[in-house]
């Protein structure tokens, strides 16, 4: 028997002939949010990318969709295009034929729903929502792919979200922590770590950089921020 | 030259050259026929009270169902074509549900009936799209509670919905909606409107007011849709004056 490996020409085989269809793309992104009482903040970096090159240094992922209510999304960046722009016309949808603006809690399983209806093709992004609830709190509501939404006061989502989520967890929910008293975090510390956790992911991940657009919710309105980071 | 109306109430689709279209005013006729349901909206909450016609002994009455439940927050009086009501009454529960499923939240009264509304104009002679051949021969009083608190609305068979502090539908409406206005006061409280009702009731009705031929239902903030048992109905009948005459309203209006 000889060890010389068969040759193969596809043109002669009489195997099926495979071929693949990739409908995704992973552009990268990271977003970060934490609510606290009466505000919530988010923040997104700017980097687009794929692979090894990056499409843009500037490109905002944060999308408002009401007064108090905005959606930070990171992935496939062609889904979210699709995704922000359903949700856009659905709130109009809504604010025409109830006569309101559509609530954050209302907005959040309306997201859910959405997604879960593409169970079978889902929009390939990690979104997380974030807005004040009718009372005026601050809340945050993340989502897998295919709609599962968590309620929570911080998070850590895309592509350093699993980087990120274990130091938030320490540093605001004040996790593994001995004789701490729990207390809801301030306006001023929410922005500081928010800043301090896209610092720490420019440096260990290659798809979030360059900067991070940041949004304050308040009763007041939405506060826009922008911060640097390393671009390499 | 003259047309008779006879010329353009075929068609439901067909306009009239005076603009109006027949089978539409019909349908309204329609209700005129139908058992008189009434409803107060008060800032404690809202009440609906409903004719039952017993036409034979051997009927069962609590098989004649007027006033459902669409959802916990919103109930319905109809009068009517009690089947055209079943359609009607089914896609405002769908309606909810979805809203509810879709947004995690009540859906507001005024889109309940928005959302009846949509389906009450779909008919038509044609093949295509239409969920019924004719008008709905139904007029529904719309009770909830949303966001913006104790909530009545009106809707007739064409679609047209609106907003009521008090409002009376079927046979007895046209007496029973001017002693509504009679008595109406923006502070008066549920209790008050339930005796109203009933006083109202049973001066349009041709019947004897008893437990069995009328149907209570009370939605207020804290309990929400609340439907009268036999016992609540004959409570509430003892607080109605038993003197037949408009001035009586204003005795039993005291005693409370």
């Amino acid at each position: 028997m000889s060890l010389a490996v068969k040759p193969h020409y596809p043109d002669y085989s009489n195997a099926p002939i495979q071929r693949s269809f990739n409908p995704y793309a992973d552009n990268g992104g990271s977003v970060v949010a934490i609510a606290g009482d009466d505000f919530v903040i988010i923040g997104a970096d700017t980097r687009l990318s794929a692979g090894f090159s990056i499409y843009t240094r500037e490109q905002n992922k944060l999308f408002q969709l009401s007064p108090t209510t905005v959606l930070g999304c990171s992935g496939c960046w062609c889904d979210t295009l699709t995704l922000t722009r359903i949700l856009n016309s659905r709130m109009q949808m809504y604010q025409q034929e109830h006569n309101k603006i559509m609530s954050t809690e209302a907005c959040a399983q309306m997201l859910s729903t959405m997604l879960y209806y593409k169970r079978f093709f889902p929009y390939y992004i990690s979104n997380v929502l974030v807005g004040l609830d009718n009372n005026g709190k601050g809340c945050v509501y993340s989502y897998d792919p295919i709609g599962h939404c968590e309620k929570a006061t911080y998070r850590a989502g895309g592509s350093a979200g699993a980087l990120l989520q274990p130091l938030l967890d320490n540093q605001i929910g004040q996790k593994n922590m001995l004789n701490v008293k729990q207390e809801s975090v301030s306006q001023e510390k929410a922005l500081s770590i928010i800043k301090d956790v896209f610092i720490s992911a420019a440096e260990r991940d290659i798809y979030t950089g360059d900067s991070i657009q940041i949004k304050i919710i308040t009763k007041e309105g939405i506060k826009e921020e922008k911060f640097e980071l390393r671009k390499d | 030259m003259f047309l008779t109306r006879s010329e353009y109430d075929r068609g439901v689709n067909t306009f009239s050259p005076e603009g109006r279209l027949f089978q539409v005013e019909y349908a309204i006729e329609a209700i005129k026929l139908g058992s008189t349901a009434i409803g107060i909206c008060t800032s404690e909450g809202v009440v609906l009270a409903v004719e039952k016609r017993i036409t034979s002994p051997l009927m069962e009455p609590t098989t004649i169902e007027k006033i459902v439940e669409v959802d916990k927050h919103i109930g319905c009086a109809v009068s009517g074509l009690m089947a055209d009501s079943r359609t009607m009454i089914d896609r405002a529960r769908v309606e909810c549900q979805n809203h509810w499923f879709v947004y995690n939240e009540n859906m507001s009264v005024e889109s309940c009936a928005q959302a009846v509304s949509n389906l009450a104009i779909q008919f038509g002679d044609s093949d295509d799209g239409a969920a019924m051949s004719r008008p709905f021969g139904v007029a529904i009083l719309f009770a909830g509670i949303d966001e913006k608190g104790p909530q009545l609305y009106h809707m007739d068979p064409s679609g047209t919905f609106v907003q009521f502090d008090a409002k009376a539908i079927g046979s007895g409406s046209e007496g029973a909606q001017q002693s509504l206005q009679e008595v109406y006061h923006r502070s008066m409280t549920l209790e008050e409107a339930t005796i109203s009702a009933l006083t109202i009731l049973k001066q349009v009705m041709e019947e004897k007011l008893n437990s069995s031929n009328v149907e209570v239902m009370t939605m207020t903030p804290g309990n929400l849709f609340h439907m009268f048992t036999k016992e609540q109905v004959e409570e509430a009948l003892r607080n109605v004056c038993p003197v037949e005459h408009p001035l009586a309203l204003n005795v039993s209006k005291q005693r409370v």
